[in-house]
């Protein structure tokens, strides 16, 4: 175990060791950041073109929609993510960073597009159909009534899905990216410290907090959104 | 009758859902004070012929006619101001408050000003009671207060007719005569009603005709005196007998 204890003092007393694990990380971030606001809009786009009252208008693009949430979900995501970098951007000189963004978003859009459209049906329709009654439009049904409630259903399992996305984002590391995994790697390899598990647990570690502050935080969402359902005091 | 203005005129309306035909060719009309009371067995389409009066269900065929204004999909969101409707399970908006759910309509519709709105809720909240309500959620009422709030909220809106399906179906015993009080008061100030009940006595009470239907067509109406005393056809002889 002392050399367990070693690694770990080598591993943060090298300036080189923590600047890459940064790195990665800060990278495994931007990633995921920018993949999962990708993801909430066009999956926001998908499930309400999905939700909406059916029209001729809207006849193609809900078949699109149903077309591309069943690919994306019907296929693993490491080979949506070598597709992308291999064939649809294989482009000399295109940022990886930006394909990894664009492929790890429409992933996410497919599966973030069914959580809120759950979140949407599961708000009973006598709600839509009070506020028809009263002669409110459309567009003040869905911001007023529909979606506050929609919201307090979609909260949780959003959070679930931004954790995925940041998890999955470790085999970007399978493309040669310098991420938080791939650090890891690098810095554990032979020319490094010649031992995996110390930069291996740290990065965990990392990976850990992240997905422990974005708990919390959506727990205290979940909270706040939640005072309606409270007994109010007379 | 004295000049009295026409609320509704029916023609011909069909409603079928798939191949489910519900409504059969309905012929009605309702006149300024009448209080129509709909009887009918389960599944013979009153709470569907009420929902295509507002449009909450789309006619598949004939004309609904609000003030002489043929009712279309253009129009009706315009027209359902005059046509308050009480649900079952009351619906109110659980992410507002009472207040909030009172005032919505008339300020988005810019009928009211926001203080004009809040004063007149507060005035029937306080008529029905529930003065210390206003700021409470939905999720913390019962079942009476909700729906006696659902009527006033209705009310609002000053709408030229209500109409009510099974409004105390979803109630304890005890809340069904608060608000079965509250409609009978409308009643007396002559707000013009249409209701959909199974509390036969109301009926009787309120009625200034009943209208029954059978297989989504009107085959018996008349005052509920003729209706409940001297039915014409056997099938409403046999409704009488199983519910009275
Ligand atoms: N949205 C709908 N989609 C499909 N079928 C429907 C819908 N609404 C009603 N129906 C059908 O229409 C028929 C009449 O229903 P409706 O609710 O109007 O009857 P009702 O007279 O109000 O019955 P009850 O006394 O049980 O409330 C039923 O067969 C019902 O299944
Ligand atoms: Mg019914």
């Amino acid at each position: 175990m002392g050399g367990f204890f070693d690694k770990v003092v080598e591993l943060f007393s090298t300036p080189e060791y923590i600047d890459s694990l940064l790195h990665g990380f800060w990278l495994t971030i931007q990633i995921s950041y920018f993949a999962i606001l990708i993801g909430i809009l066009l999956g926001t786009i998908i499930a309400l073109i999905d939700t909406a009252k059916p029209s001729k208008w809207l006849v193609i693009p809900k078949f699109i929609c149903r077309i591309y949430t069943t690919i994306i979900r019907g296929t693993p995501m490491a080979l949506q993510l070598f597709i992308m970098f291999f064939i649809i951007f294989a482009i000399k000189g295109f940022p990886s960073i930006i394909t990894a963004i664009i492929a790890f978003g429409l992933n996410s859009a497919a599966y973030t597009a069914e959580v809120i459209r759950g979140g949407i049906l599961s708000v009973d329709i006598g709600q839509t159909e009070a506020g028809m009654a009263l002669g409110l439009s459309r567009r003040t049904i869905f911001f007023k009534i529909v979606a506050p409630q929609a919201i307090k259903n979609i909260i949780p399992a959003l959070g679930n899905e931004i954790i995925t996305v940041i998890k999955e984002t470790a085999i970007v590391s399978m493309v040669g990216m310098y991420d938080l995994n791939m650090a890891a790697k690098d810095i554990g390899s032979g020319q490094n410290m010649a031992s995996y598990i110390v930069p291996m647990f740290v990065a965990a570690l990392f990976y850990l907090v992240t997905i422990y502050l974005i708990t919390f935080i959506v727990k205290q969402v979940e909270k706040s959104l939640r005072k309606s359902d409270l007994r109010a005091e007379e | 009758m004295e000049n009295k203005n026409t609320d509704l005129k029916i023609k011909n309306l069909r409603k079928a859902f798939g191949k489910n035909k519900v409504l059969n060719g309905i012929d009605f009309e309702l006149v300024e004070g009448e209080r129509v009371v709909i009887l009918g067995p389960s599944g013979s389409g009153k709470s569907t012929f009420l929902r295509c009066i507002n449009w909450m269900e789309e006619p598949t065929s004939g004309e609904i006619y609000f003030d002489g204004v043929l009712l279309t999909e253009k129009n009706i969101r315009k027209m359902r101001r005059n046509m308050g409707m009480v649900f079952q399970h009351f619906n109110l908006i659980n992410n507002l408050t009472v207040m909030e759910n009172l005032t919505l309509a008339p300020v988005k519709l810019k009928l009211m000003k926001r203080d004009t709105a809040e004063k007149r809720a507060k005035e029937l909240l306080r008529h029905i009671g529930l003065p210390n309500k206003a700021n409470a959620y939905p999720a913390s009422l019962s079942g009476g207060q909700k729906q006696r709030i659902a009527i006033i909220r209705a009310m609002m809106l000053s709408p030229e007719v209500l109409l009510f399906d099974e409004p105390t179906s979803a109630l304890d015993p005890e809340s069904i005569g608060d608000v079965l009080e509250l409609i009978r008061e409308l009643a007396d100030r002559g707000m013009t009603i249409m209701i959909v009940t199974h509390e036969m006595s109301f009926a009787k009470e309120i009625a200034t005709r009943i209208v029954f239907l059978d297989k989504g067509k009107i085959i018996e109406e008349g005052t509920p005196d003729e209706f409940f005393n001297h039915p014409k056809t056997p099938r409403v002889k046999e409704f009488l007998k199983k519910v009275l």
